[in-house]
């Protein structure tokens, strides 16, 4: 048991954070957009090897540059690259960015679809790999915090390259890289709130000194510590059951974190100048994703105590 | 070194030494009669004289301890896998956790060599029992607000007041007291007092925990040597915070409630509602919160063995293992509520004993408090 990082861990989140002070700003002609994907800070990303880091390095390692990424305003796609696509497909890299499409709702929006470039769809027990290319999605509005699609037209799958038998592997995957993503956006708007309301002065005194406040932010910092360190754990072991109680408690708290931070930007938090929702809204596109938290409660009691309808329900 | 969260081989054979200890030392009715009647119990607390003797003989009661002292000089995480075995097992230590978590260490660091002489040995040998004089009427969370004085009279000090709250106290032989020896609000001294000195009693009362832990200790006149105050007269209030601070780890909550959702869901299968998406989701849940109660103990515990100051990371996890168990304890009121009217009587006692998990060692809201002003930064009201 050791939670500190060992020299190359730690130059590794240093060179991610150096990169990312560098670029995760919202230009000013992005200050108004409900989400703002950086496809220069993607390429110095993919470029600089560090997408890569859950192939070289470790799974570990590869949650560590998805925390640091999440943890920006600007979007880049991390998790499905980093941390998904070595576990589906070792040895091997696809053209990034990922988006990972639950094969159920191949109509619907999906996360990420706009910018991806290669979209990794789950079809239960396999996966299929399809490549996109200009003009196979549409971009729909949206106000959550990253860029949805949906496809022009459903991708033919029989005609798709298929991954036999990485189902299971995709879905544990997509739950680690959604609780590690989940981890970064809660502890940054957490960290976003605590300096807004040092400064917010209502009724003659900043809002930070009202104990309503504080004991709900410490909460939301809870929170935000307890999902990281679980999706690091879920990353470092590479057991299903893991991945299944990081995301679980990370989208069982999705609520509180998206009210509490909220309330406490108050009105200003409304606006889109103000940067709080492209983190929440991150928290709130996440939070029924891959299953969901009751989802993902359900199979925590399948690992551990045997499953019943409700458990084949929830692995589907 | 390298971030990981897996055992060492050598902890693994720690945890399985003291596993078989629990084989060898406990009563075969262990958790069918001693668990359910409560740890702070009479005869629980006797049992845990020879119990933890039997530890001690096996070098695994103060193990962590130096040398020097009796102990084997390991390392903080056999303490806590200590305490996550014990507390597993429904605590056969009894009250002697304290002994071998703080009270032990307190004086290795505070107290004058003929304290040490004196109780050291009997704490690592595991046949002493204590408590804890802290809490008053008036002074729980805002324990500088105590009352009791210690008035010096030559070579003496006169002790009258009262402590409550006070488990363990009707079989305990020292009590680690503190009381007021001064004006200021911070003037306070720390006393090793026999239970048995003239002028101590003992009365007990009724309450939501099971017996054992709702005592009140009343001091009238009672005389104790300036010998038996630990430190410099008005240091308490050092001491105690250096005191608390070895146990800043706090119990492992989420060892005790995992094994705890284990014997509801054995029950609900035993009844055929096992097959009930809504209840297996709040188990679910559940399981999650005390796992991130595991994560962010094991964050102090790291901390604490590499000697890193102490942050607000040790209040952070005591409110999510807070949470955790509470989430707990109304699964039970919710889907096995016999457990608190003739049901279950592990569960019962599970139940009772956290009715007061969030008032104890610091409210949840101190914990709160904390969190947000010395971690987070935020401006006091």
């Amino acid at each position: 048991m050791d939670y500190q990082l060992n020299e190359d861990q730690a130059a590794l989140v240093a060179a991610v954070q150096a990169i990312l002070r560098d670029h995760d700003s919202v230009p000013q002609s992005a200050r108004l957009d409900f989400c703002h994907f950086n496809g220069d800070l993607q390429h110095l990303l993919s470029e600089g090897g560090f997408l890569d880091a859950g192939r070289d390095l470790g799974p570990l390692e590869a949650a560590l540059v998805v925390f640091e990424a999440a943890r920006a305003p600007v979007l880049v796609e991390a998790g499905a690259s980093a941390l998904v696509v070595p576990q589906v497909l070792p040895g091997e890299g696809l053209a990034g960015p990922v988006a990972l499409v639950t094969g159920d709702d191949l109509g619907k929006a999906h996360r990420n679809l706009p910018i991806a470039r290669t979209a990794l769809v789950d079809l239960g027990d396999d996966v299929a790999v399809v490549e996109l290319a200009p003009g196979d999605v549409v971009p729909v509005e949206s106000i959550l915090a990253y860029p949805y699609g949906r496809f022009a037209v459903p991708p033919d799958l029989s005609r798709a390259r298929r991954l036999a038998g990485a189902g299971p592997a995709l879905r544990q995957w997509w739950r680690v890289a959604l609780a590690t993503e989940f981890a970064g956006a809660a502890e940054a708007a957490t960290v976003f709130t605590v300096d807004y309301v040092k400064q917010r002065h209502v009724f003659g005194k900043p809002v930070g000194t009202f104990q309503a406040v504080q004991h709900r932010l410490a909460q939301c910092h809870q929170i935000a510590m307890g999902v990281r360190y679980l999706a690091f754990r879920a990353a470092w072991s590479g057991q299903a059951r893991d991945a299944d109680i990081a995301v679980c408690y990370a989208q069982a708290h999705a609520q509180k974190l998206i009210f509490d931070l909220h309330q406490f930007n108050g009105a200003m938090g409304v606006t889109n100048e103000h940067l709080l929702h492209f983190w929440t809204y991150r928290l709130r596109a996440l939070q029924a994703e891959a299953g969901g938290a009751h989802g993902a409660a359900l199979r925590i009691a399948g690992h551990l105590w045997g499953g019943g309808p409700a458990l084949r329900a929830a692995e589907v | 070194m390298n971030m990981e969260f897996g055992w060492k081989p050598e902890q693994e054979e720690y945890r399985r030494r003291i596993r078989q200890a629990l084989d060898d030392l406990l009563p075969a009715d262990w958790y069918e009669k001693w668990v359910p009647q409560s740890y702070a119990c009479d005869e629980n607390v006797e049992f845990s004289r020879q119990f933890c003797a039997g530890l001690a003989e096996r070098g695994l009661l103060v193990r962590h301890w130096p040398k020097e002292f009796g102990g084997e000089g390991g390392e903080d995480w056999e303490q806590f896998i200590l305490a996550e075995e014990m507390k597993g097992a429904g605590e056969p230590r009894g009250g002697q956790y304290m002994n071998v978590n703080w009270i032990g260490p307190t004086l290795m660091r505070h107290g004058s060599e003929a304290q040490r002489a004196e109780h050291l040995p009997r704490l690592a040998r595991g046949d002493t029992v204590w408590c804890q004089g802290f809490s008053e009427p008036g002074a729980g969370t805002d324990l500088a607000a105590l009352r009791t004085r210690a008035e010096r009279r030559g070579d003496v000090y006169v002790i009258n007041g009262s402590k409550i709250w006070t488990s363990y106290a009707r079989r305990a032989d020292f009590c680690f007291l503190l009381a007021r020896t001064g004006t200021g609000r911070k003037e306070i001294s720390v006393f090793l007092l026999p239970m048995n000195t003239p002028g101590v009693s003992v009365t007990s009362f009724p309450g939501l925990t099971k017996d054992g832990h709702l005592n009140e200790v009343f001091f009238s006149d009672v005389q104790v040597p300036v010998t038996a105050r630990v430190g410099a007269e008005g240091a308490g209030w050092q001491i105690i915070t250096d005191a608390l601070s070895y146990e800043r780890v706090g119990v492992p909550r989420y060892h005790v409630g995992l094994a705890i959702i284990d014997h509801a869901i054995e029950q609900l299968k035993a009844e055929g509602r096992y097959d009930d998406p809504v209840m297996q989701a709040r188990a679910g849940l559940v399981v999650a919160k005390f796992e991130a109660a595991r994560m962010l103990t094991y964050l102090v515990v790291d901390q604490r063995v590499k000697r890193l100051p102490a942050t607000t990371d040790a209040n952070v996890a005591r409110v999510t293992a807070l949470d955790a168990v509470n989430d707990l304890m109304n699964f039970l009121a919710d889907f096995v509520p016999d457990c608190l009217a003739g049901g279950h009587p592990l569960l019962e006692e599970y139940y009772r004993i956290n009715v007061p998990a969030g008032i104890t060692a610091g409210t949840y809201e101190l914990q709160l408090d904390l969190i947000a002003q010395r971690g987070l930064g935020l401006p006091r009201g």
